[in-house]
């Protein structure tokens, strides 16, 4: 079963440095910079750091223990700072509602960070007690919310960006997985197996959503995005111009 | 404990849900021509027979006749697309989800028929897997070529 994990971990490794690479070698870092800075931070915290502090510490040490945990803080603060910016591409053509949203958007997330910079400094020395746990539950379940809300957001305004749309839905496994974990993890106190899983699951999460985002870079074509209303506009004009000989 | 079962709920539903839009988007993707007609054809497949009679004559579902026909055409389709012009005869990645959507897609379609609910969206959903996997096999086959006649233009005029 240890192997299993390790074989997982390997396989996120190698599909985080293959993503970022393709991004580099198809030349769509910069069109996808929010998305391409996040797997460069993921590759460098999950594929560099964990490992050293793993290598240099030992997997018991309190050390590891306190770099995972602040660690996973941070990557799930900077996915959510990801989906910001996915909201700020959706609503590309949307002005009106991105003027909206990005208020929003942006108190949530000062919320978001203040109250886990306050309780992470009250609580540092109880790391490892029930409250890490909870403490993730909750974070990864506020990002999960606010991917269902751009979801449905990009669904309300018809957005065509099938590369968003995938990007969306990666994002999605990434955050749903985890929190159903921590959630079960919270519910069955004293029970290894559910806090056992969490390797497992969150491994396969991550290669769910890098996965997913292969998919988005490789396979869907590089056509900018027109926003539904635009397009039916277009159409609509067409039928109605008269018809040359 | 409640917020924590409220949240185990809905994560599980939402990582579901997330799963299953991935994979009606990878269906989504448009092939340059109808390939699965010839492979359909060609193979006395029946899924395009029954996805037709619930979209234009709303017939009612005959459940143990659509399982059978959706199960003996997912096993065929399988077969082809694992060894029919394909080189590596191993699935691609995006085949591998959508061979799991399909199955459960397919037990969800048996728990429907369990409840009595509407099996008819579990049905339409599994036709469009197969179609999709027909439109795989079909682009592949088209592209082996027999004299001036691709394998599909053969298989047409069988």
């Amino acid at each position: 079963m240890r192997y299993l994990g390790v074989a997982f971990q390997y396989a996120v490794y190698l599909l985080e440095a293959g993503l970022v690479a393709s991004l580099v070698v198809r030349r769509r870092a910069g069109r996808l910079l929010p998305a391409f800075l996040y797997l460069s931070l993921l590759l460098v915290i999950d594929g560099l750091g964990r490992p050293f502090v793993l290598y240099r510490y030992g997997y018991t040490s309190d050390e590891y223990g306190y770099f995972y945990w602040l660690t996973d803080v941070l990557l799930a603060l900077g996915s959510f700072l990801l989906v910001c910016a996915f909201f700020q591409r959706a609503c590309l053509r949307e002005p009106r509602i991105w003027r909206f949203v990005r208020l929003v958007v942006a108190f949530v997330f000062v919320l978001t960070f203040a109250i886990s910079l306050f309780t992470l400094s009250r609580n540092y020395d109880q790391l490892f007690t029930r409250f890490i746990v909870e403490f993730q539950q909750n974070l990864y379940f506020t990002c999960l919310v606010l991917n269902t809300l751009l979801y449905i957001l990009m669904q309300q305004i018809q957005s065509t960006d099938d590369e968003l749309n995938l990007l969306v839905c990666g994002m999605g496994v990434q955050f749903a997985g985890p929190a159903a974990n921590f959630a079960l993890v919270h519910l069955t106190p004293g029970q290894d197996y559910a806090s056992a899983l969490y390797p497992y699951l969150g491994a396969l999460c991550t290669m769910g959503m890098l996965l997913t985002w292969f998919y988005a870079v490789t396979r869907t074509p590089q056509t900018a995005a027109i926003p539904a209303r635009e397009a039916k506009r277009a159409e609509f004009e067409a039928a109605a111009a008269p018809h040359e000989a | 404990m409640f917020t924590a079962s409220l949240i185990l709920i809905i994560s599980t539903g939402l990582f579901f849900f997330y799963l299953q839009v991935a994979c009606q988007r990878i269906l989504r993707k448009r092939f340059e021509e109808e390939y699965y007609r010839a492979i359909v054809h060609a193979n006395r497949l029946e899924f395009p027979a029954v996805r037709k009679s619930l979209e234009e004559f709303d017939a009612p579902v005959d459940y143990s006749r659509v399982r059978m026909t959706l199960q003996c055409d997912y096993l065929a389709l399988t077969y082809l697309l694992k060894n029919a012009a394909n080189v590596n005869q191993r699935f691609t990645g995006e085949e591998r989800l959508l061979i799991f959507y399909f199955r459960a897609v397919f037990f969800s379609l048996v728990l429907r028929h369990v409840l009595k609910l509407r099996e008819k969206p579990a049905i339409l959903r599994l036709t469009a897997i197969l179609q999709y996997f027909a439109n795989v096999v079909g682009q592949r086959v088209s592209t082996v070529r027999f004299g001036n006649l691709a394998a599909s233009d053969y298989l047409l005029s069988l």
